[in-house]
């Protein structure tokens, strides 16, 4: 059970970069993810559009570990910019984890 | 019987529909000789317009007094092959039609011997009909050129001016004090942002510039009587007057009420829980950022199908099983209306399916891309709502994060309640209009007449029929419009002669026809010296309830008489029981 953050959900809202609404869930990403990383960027990606604070906080070494390679966003059917959403993460984590800014 | 009867039969293979099952040459060839048959015939298509013609012919050619043909159900064809008998120059009250297609080969198709013998004593039993058949005219009832609209609400009131503009006169019936129906209120509706409000005064205003219309309002319809072309309706008008009205046709838009969620229903009855009506009313009270309670409004959750598509169970009794059509649409617009206004708010939407069709799905697109989040739940695992110490809290189980549980707290949750039957006892017992499994009423044939009602000359305008949408509900009201107005502007109507008829040297008048009569047909009249029975020809629909009652046997319904039904049967027992 996680609670949706007010604060998550309006960032994502009011950002030009994070995107993820035209994503259909269909796991292409995933499949070419040459990390093999666990946490599917689909499943990650509601988190965030939903506003799940919390699922981002437990998924932060994830988030990390993306390459920005790209292949995700190159063979998105739905032409998703995934490589830019994990950026904006990052800068939020950034700033509201880290306290980075 | 049927000395000097010509008849002639003609019995359709229906490309393999019948013939597969029943030997049609050997049921033509079966009755050829049955008393008063000219012609027996078969075609692989008799409907198929090569036959017609060639029926035609034999009609002309053989100078028929009688036809019958032996095909598929009466449903599909009768009006075809009437039509046909009428152009070949014989009274289409002298056409009989026997079923031979679904009652009689699709029903025995492991029985093939069986099914011809059928098939022969049903064709018999049409033949001794036809023989007894005599030429019936339609009956032709003059109309009142005046409609009466039941309902000023959009429906009613578009209507309404369509039918002024065909220069008939309208009377408007409003139950409310004010006339305008469920929108008159509204601000911005789907899809076009038009005010509900703006839509009404513009009606309104129109409606009371025309001459030939008439609005009452605070009025009901307390009686009824008459008929198709002819109706005549009082209406109690505010707390004391009444006015006599005599029209040709009505409109029933009496519209819809919203669904009134029970207590504790996703919460309903907690403070901030509310239907879209409700927060429609409020959010159209107030400019710019939403308050509540004196605090701006942060995050709103909307669940959808509230009142609609349910199950039965234990809680729900009587659950209503239909989409209600129009709230996916309204639903989805407000979070367009909400993401224009100012301020930082948050909307999830809950629902079961998305069904914003046609162009109302660029809506749905614009709320989701502009911020609005939508959550997918299981009707069986529904969303809850709760009164907590962080206010309301709203659980869902999202279907895009395989179920996992969410929990959203709320200012203000909304459900979107979908539409119900109105409430109209008084009315509903005076027409006696038939009403849907789901309580909204009924039409004659859901694709073919879909306005038109088991009443003649009663027709459905709008959402008292079905949820509908507003653009769906002045659709609906014109081509009721229409009808009313194809019906009042030729200035006659022809109604069916297959109705009673009273013999008046044998009826003694005792009442027992005038207590079967469903439709009010039967009257008392003095005929020389006796009191008897009279039938009012255009309110008689042929039922026949009144004939086997009658002590006396004085009465009859034309095309199917007693002496008609008796050969039927003589003719199809003519093996068993021999002349």
């Amino acid at each position: 059970m996680s609670r949706v953050s007010s604060k998550l959900a309006s960032a994502v809202k009011c950002s030009d970069t994070f995107n993820a609404d035209a994503c259909m869930h269909c796991g292409v990403c995933t499949a070419v993810c040459p990390m093999g990383i666990e946490m599917l960027p689909r499943k990650l990606f509601r988190y965030v559009q939903v506003g799940l604070e919390d699922k981002v906080r437990e998924n932060i070494s994830t988030i990390y570990q993306c390459l920005l390679c790209g292949m995700c966003a190159e063979n998105c059917p739905a032409e998703v910019n995934i490589a830019d959403n994990v950026r904006f993460l990052r800068k939020y984590i950034n700033e509201n984890e880290f306290n980075l800014s | 019987m049927a000395i000097g009867r010509k008849i002639g039969v003609f019995i359709c293979h229906c490309g393999g529909n019948i013939s597969d099952y029943v030997d049609v040459k050997a049921v033509a060839e079966a009755v050829a000789n049955e008393p008063g048959v000219v012609v027996s015939k078969n075609h692989m298509f008799t409907c198929s317009d090569a036959a017609q013609q060639e029926m035609i012919d034999d009609i002309q050619g053989l100078e028929l007094d009688g036809l019958v043909i032996a095909s598929c159900s009466p449903k599909l064809h009768m009006f075809t092959f009437r039509d046909m008998a009428e152009r070949g120059g014989i009274n289409k009250y002298q056409y009989v039609h026997v079923n031979l297609r679904e009652q009689c080969s699709w029903a025995h198709t492991n029985d093939k011997t069986g099914a011809t013998e059928k098939g022969i004593a049903l064709v018999r039993a049409g033949i001794a009909k036809a023989s007894l058949s005599v030429p019936l005219t339609a009956l032709r009832v003059d109309t009142i050129p005046k409609v009466l609209v039941i309902g000023a609400g959009i429906s009613g009131l578009r209507g309404a001016l369509a039918l002024s503009d065909m220069g008939l006169s309208v009377f408007i019936a409003e139950k409310e004090k004010d006339a305008g129906g469920t929108v008159k209120n509204w601000g911005r509706m789907a899809p076009d942002d038009q005010h509900g409000s703006e839509i009404v005064k513009n009606l309104l205003d129109e409606v009371k510039r025309r001459d030939n219309i008439m609005l009452y309002t605070d009025a009901e319809m307390i009686a009824k009587s008459g008929y198709i072309g002819d109706f005549k309706v009082t209406l109690r008008v505010g707390e004391h007057d009444s006015v006599e009205l005599q029209v040709g046709a009505m409109l029933i838009a009496t519209g819809f009420d919203s669904y009134e969620p029970q207590q504790g229903e996703f919460g309903y009855g907690l403070d901030g829980v509310v239907t879209l009506p409700q927060f429609r009313d409020f959010a159209d009270q107030q400019d710019g950022e939403l308050t509540y309670n004196g605090k701006p409004v942060k995050n709103v959750a909307f669940v959808y199908c509230v009142g609609s598509r349910q199950k039965k169970t234990e809680a729900c009794p009587e659950p209503n099983q239909y989409c209600s059509r129009y709230c996916c649409n309204a639903g989805t617009h407000m979070a367009v209306c909400l993401e224009d206004r100012p301020g930082d708010l948050n909307q999830y939407h809950l629902y079961r399916d998305i069904r914003t069709y046609g162009h109302n799905e660029t809506i749905y697109e614009e709320a989701r891309t502009r911020g609005a989040v939508f959550m997918r739940y299981q009707d069986t695992e529904a969303p809850t709502v709760a009164d907590t110490a962080d206010g309301l809290v709203v659980t869902v189980k999202d279907q895009l994060m395989g179920g996992e549980e969410v929990e959203i707290q709320a200012d203000l949750v909304v459900l979107i309640t979908g539409m119900v039957p109105k409430k109209n006892e008084t009315l509903m017992n005076l027409l006696k209009l038939p009403v849907s499994k789901d309580g909204f009423l009924n039409e004659l044939h859901i694709k073919l007449r879909p306005v038109e009602t088991v009443i003649d000359g009663v027709f459905l305008a709008g959402s008292a029929q079905s949820p509908k949408t507003m653009a769906e509900s002045v659709g609906a009201s014109l081509a009721a419009v229409s009808k009313a107005g194809g019906l009042l502007m030729k200035g006659f109507v022809d109604l069916e002669p297959l109705i009673a008829r009273v013999d008046t040297d044998k009826c003694l008048w005792c009442d027992e026809c005038l207590k079967a009569c469903p439709y009010g047909a039967i009257e008392k009249i003095h005929h020389g010296e006796k009191e008897v029975a009279f039938v009012v020809k255009s309110l008689c629909k042929g039922e026949g309830a009144c004939v086997p009652i009658c002590p006396h046997d004085a009465l009859d319904v034309e095309g199917y008489t007693d002496q008609q039904i008796t050969a039927m049967i003589d003719a199809c027992s003519k093996e068993v029981v021999p002349a």
